[in-house]
């Protein structure tokens, strides 16, 4: 009997509630109605509990927990819609041109925002992105390459020195070396890099960054080198840029090519990013030298192959228009929160 | 090197304009760096790699010229007059040492007036950098850049004996050389010795004694080939690095040598007004033998990817003096002997390419398997923290891998230290003496820089690695580092803040669960440092407020919340799995509890979690409140639970019984008060 009069009491709240909508006035009244503290329809249906036969207490006390809990939850409901609605209707008071909060953002740093978008060009081209020691062995870091003791290329690559014969390594080739010791051919790697040099003057710093490429194959040629540089370069630049591959010198590679792009900034007119000359130097390249093959077993009589190394902090200076080398490392928050 | 315009033109037949033969040059890789105006002259700063020693002398580029532009090189032209009196009766040449000298040629002017060059020569000298210092000197020194050859004129009186031994120095043999520096000597290096003892430094400087001065009449003029791994040793023990030395060092041509000094008697003695004396000494204890080799065309072109014709594989081989021969496919060469950087058939491959320029060979991709590339397991790792970092609203810095050696030192107190220093042996300053062993450092000198720039808030990391010196070998390992400072609030919120970051840092990057431990001292402040513990034990990072000591240290004048982490235990976070959503809707409770100050959260948690419902499926913390005025010095601390049962509805009646029991509980374990 009991029972009857709560679903009665249930139906009529959802139906008022229904009639109330998003009108907070008109849901207010049906709070009052049926939760209101003093009156509410809940309190009388409480205290008839209390006139029921015991073997109908329990019945009738589980259904009104079940009633109180859907009429407040019902109600906690409907007023947040109906205050989501009142705000809707108001008129606008808000200066829209004020600034907003600002959200705190993070940034990498440049030289990292450059090597992750190299990098995403070169697996896009299957290339493996490898990493190496920074405090490497004379082995890997000279010898393998075909720069032996006393060589006068060693002039050229001022090194640091450990204890127990390691050395700051002065270049990311000696990854190729150790990646050649350990895998047979096809090889497709880059390896990007911290580096060391003993050397620091306006254009040089003792701590820089280089990514290296090689690539290693049956039948691999000069031309290969070349549109695979250019392929590169125009992802990283643009398709308009020019690349011009001129005879140069590295001891591990035979033959040597440095490679400059036309200038980004003044479209070979001529500028002083350029020097006037309307190309930019930007990478250093060649096919593998036989002797580092034999260094690291790979067959010479079989494979050809070739490798490419630039500098990071150089491209990120050229890309941002970043003019000193040092201020890179100078740890100045306010460089990186130009890249946020 | 410097180079003379007109003196480099002067050898070719046909010499095109200057831009244009500036341009070729560069082409065939001998990049033109830089055109100034000389006298008389343009000055031009020519890149010559360090392979090619060859071109490091006026002639030696025009050789190059010359096949670059298609035009012929002049032949060398002189006239040498010898008189009747044999050079081999005034002074005699032995070399005790063929290995470190192939060759020494000798040749003696008399009767010579020291004075100074004419204008045109010095002239030249200057423009390429050259001191003019009297005309016999002036002479050598007109050669090599000439021809490459470096030469050395001794006063023939000088030389006690008139003989010259070629020879090791002896222990405690001492020179002072022509820049009047004493120099020790030891049996590494090369000597010049006369009767007595000795005279020069073989192949980079000679001695003040016998040097050539105003009242020389007879000259005794050296060309020799010395071994080029001798010189670069003994030069680079002395410290010493000469037009000479730098040009021995790359390797002279042992051809050279006769030819060199022939030419530079010839001109001592229509400069000076010397006569020549009849022959040459020339000691020659290892003969030069020319290298022969051989290449395919067909293999050329292939390795290239551009078809060559023969006629111009020949036409560019016979310009460099390789006196090619063709045999069908097959070209056959002889190696000049001023070529010290020929003896692999790539090394040939590029002879002809450079000169055929890189211009006009086909750009073709190579064709490989079209597997995708992979990124080493290292990097995917230390970017994983790059980004957790960055998500986290902080600014990427880079500072030095080096430190000062009295700031490592600090290194050693900290939890983490690596172990032992790894010193350079060589450092540019003495403040980079020391691989860093710790990322922090670099983030507190960047915190000093940034606040004395009048930046006051900063939310900054680092990510590299550090270094440490373990078993005789250098160890490195992945770092991330983490500085934050505020204008305002207090130290709690700035913990509290750090902690929030290195926690969600923790996680994207995947390191294992740890417990917060305090800790960190002298680092962190003894108050407010903690250790990152694993399960395990191993602390694997710290986070807390720098300590007072080491802000000082710094010269910090706002307070900064550090956090470092050893990053390489983390594993790549697993796939999330989805979680059914639920369809029922939470009760939330709160609880307040009043407890003394020493009861850790994480225990106060731990407890909560033991004694909650099954039901409770989400804990968090939601106020804490310090009573400074009770004497107990009590915190209250209010937690909100949410009660859901995946599959109904939750009675509040059901919660309030099920929260009752987990505040009875937590009274009986933890002794606390409810509030
Ligand atoms: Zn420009």
């Amino acid at each position: 009997m009991g029972t009857t009069r709560l679903d009665k009491v249930r139906a009529d709240f959802l139906t008022d509630l229904e009639q109330a909508g998003d009108d907070a006035e008109a849901v207010e009244k049906v709070r009052i109605k049926f939760a209101g503290r003093r009156s509410g329809l809940l309190l009388d249906l409480t205290a008839a509990l209390r006139e029921l036969p015991k073997e109908e207490k329990r019945d009738y006390g589980r259904a009104l927990n079940e009633l109180k809990t859907l009429i407040n939850t019902k109600l906690a409901e409907v007023k947040v819609q109906a205050n989501a609605a009142t705000v809707a209707t108001e008129p606008s008071s808000v200066d829209v041109t004020l600034p907003g909060t600002p959200v705190p953002r993070g940034a990498q740093h440049p030289v990292h925002i450059v090597r992750r978008r190299i990098e995403e060009i070169f697996l896009r081209m299957g290339y493996d992105v490898e990493a190496g020691p920074e405090a490497e062995d004379d082995w890997h870091n000279f010898e393998a390459l075909n720069i032996p003791p006393d060589h006068p290329a060693r002039d050229d690559q001022d090194t640091f020195y450990l204890p127990g014969g390691f050395l700051l390594r002065t270049h990311t080739s000696p990854v190729q070396a150790r990646v050649m010791e350990s895998r047979k051919p096809p090889i497709r790697i880059i390896v990007p890099g911290r580096v060391y040099r003993r050397d620091s003057d306006l254009r040089h710093s003792p701590m820089f960054h280089q990514i290296e490429g090689l690539l290693v194959d049956e039948g691999i040629t000069f031309g290969n080198l070349k549109a695979t540089l250019e392929t590169f370069l125009h992802a990283l630049f643009s398709d308009d840029v020019e690349v011009r591959l001129r005879p140069g010198y590295f001891p591990f590679t035979e033959p040597s090519a440095e490679v400059d792009i036309s200038c980004i900034f003044c479209d070979r007119k001529g500028c002083g990013v350029c020097s006037g000359s309307g190309w930019i130097e930007i990478l250093g390249s060649g096919m593998v030298d036989p002797r580092v093959f034999e260094a690291v077993g790979v067959d010479s009589e079989r494979y050809t192959g070739f490798a490419f190394g630039l500098g990071l902090d150089r491209i990120a200076m050229l890309v941002y228009g970043i003019p000193d080398l040092r201020q890179l490392f100078a740890g100045d928050q306010r460089l990186t929160r130009q890249f946020a | 090197m410097i180079f003379d315009s007109d003196w480099l033109t002067e050898y070719l037949d046909d010499a095109p304009d200057l831009d244009t033969l500036a341009e070729r040059l560069t082409d065939c890789g001998c990049l033109v760096e830089l055109r100034e105006r000389g006298d008389g002259a343009e000055k031009w700063d020519v890149e010559v790699t360090t392979n090619r020693p060859d071109a490091m002398n006026h002639r030696g580029l025009a050789r190059e010229a010359a096949v670059a532009t298609g035009g012929t090189l002049l032949p060398l032209e002189f006239e040498l007059e010898e008189n009747d009196e044999d050079a081999a009766e005034l002074a005699a040449v032995e070399i005790a040492d063929g290995a470190a000298c192939s060759r020494y040629v000798a040749r003696v002017i008399r009767g010579v007036t020291v004075r100074e060059s004419p204008e045109w020569m010095t002239r030249r000298l200057l423009n390429c950098g050259v001191r003019p210092i009297n005309v016999v000197v002036d002479a050598t020194n007109y050669v090599l850049l000439e021809l490459g050859q470096p030469l050395h004129a001794f006063d023939l009186e000088k030389v006690r004996g008139r003989r010259i031994i070629v020879r090791p120095a002896v222990d405690g043999e001492k020179l002072t050389t022509l820049d009047g520096e004493e120099r020790e000597l030891d049996p590494s290096m090369l000597m010049i010795a006369d009767g007595e003892g000795v005279v020069a430094l073989a192949g980079i400087m000679g001695g003040a004694d016998s040097e050539i001065g105003n009242d020389t009449t007879d000259v005794l003029l050296e060309s020799a080939h010395f071994d080029a791994l001798s010189v670069r040793r003994t030069a680079r023990r002395l410290g010493m690095h000469t037009e000479a030395s730098h040009r021995f060092e790359r390797g002279t041509d042992p051809e050279m040598a006769a030819v060199a000094c022939d030419r530079a008697a010839a001109l001592i003695a229509e400069l000076a007004g010397g006569r020549v004396c009849r022959g040459r000494i020339d000691v020659c204890p290892q003969p030069w033998q020319a290298r022969r080799m051989e290449f395919s065309i067909a293999a050329l072109s292939a390795f290239t990817g551009l078809e060559i014709p023969a006629e111009r594989v020949l036409e560019i081989l016979t310009g460099l003096e390789f006196a090619p021969q063709i045999d069908g496919d097959v070209v056959r060469v002889r190696v000049p002997s001023y070529r010290v950087d020929i003896d692999r058939i790539p090394d040939l491959y590029e002879e002809v390419i450079r000169h055929v320029g890189y211009g006009p060979i086909p750009s073709e991709l190579p064709i490989l398997p079209t597997s995708p590339g992979r990124r080493n397991p290292n990097w995917e790792l230390i970017d994983r923290a790059r980004d957790a970092a960055v998500s986290a609203g902080l600014v990427e810095l880079m500072t030095w891998s080096f430190i000062d050696p009295e700031t490592d030192e600090l290194v050693a107190t900290q939890p983490l230290c690596p172990g032992p220093s790894l010193p350079l042996d060589n450092p540019l300053a003495q403040t980079q003496a020391v691989m860093r062993r710790s990322l922090l450092p670099g983030l507190l000198v960047a915190a000093n820089a940034n606040f004395n720039k009048g930046q006051r808030s900063l939310a900054v990391f680092e990510q590299g690695r550090v270094f440490s010196l373990v078993d005789q070998r250098p160890l490195e390992r992945e770092r991330i580092a983490v500085l934050l400072a505020d204008e305002a609030g207090g130290r709690e919120e700035r913990f509290d803040r750090l902690k929030g970051i290195v926690n969600d840092m923790a996680v994207r990057i995947g390191l294992p669960a740890v417990s917060w431990k305090r800790g960190g001292s002298p680092w962190l402040d003894e108050g407010a440092g903690a250790e990152l513990q694993t399960a395990d034990g191993a602390t694997i990072g710290l986070a807390g407020i720098l300590s007072r000591e080491l802000a000082e240290r710094w010269d910090l004048r706002h307070e900064v919340a550090v956090a470092e982490l050893d990053i390489e235990r983390a594993t790549e976070p697993p796939l999330s799995k989805f979680r059914p959503l639920h369809r029922h809707p939470p009760v939330v409770v709160d609880v307040t509890i009043e407890h003394a100050a020493d009861l850790s959260y994480a225990d106060l948690e731990g407890a909560v979690g033991d004694l909650a419902s099954e039901w409770v499926e989400d804990l968090s913390l939601t106020g804490r409140y310090r009573d400074e005025n009770s004497l107990s010095g009590a915190v209250r601390t209010t937690l909100r639970l949410v009660y859901r049962h995946a599959d109904r509805s939750l009675t509040q009646e059901e919660v309030n019984e099920a929260h009752e029991r987990l505040r009875r509980g937590l009274v009986e374990r933890l002794g606390v008060a409810l509030a």
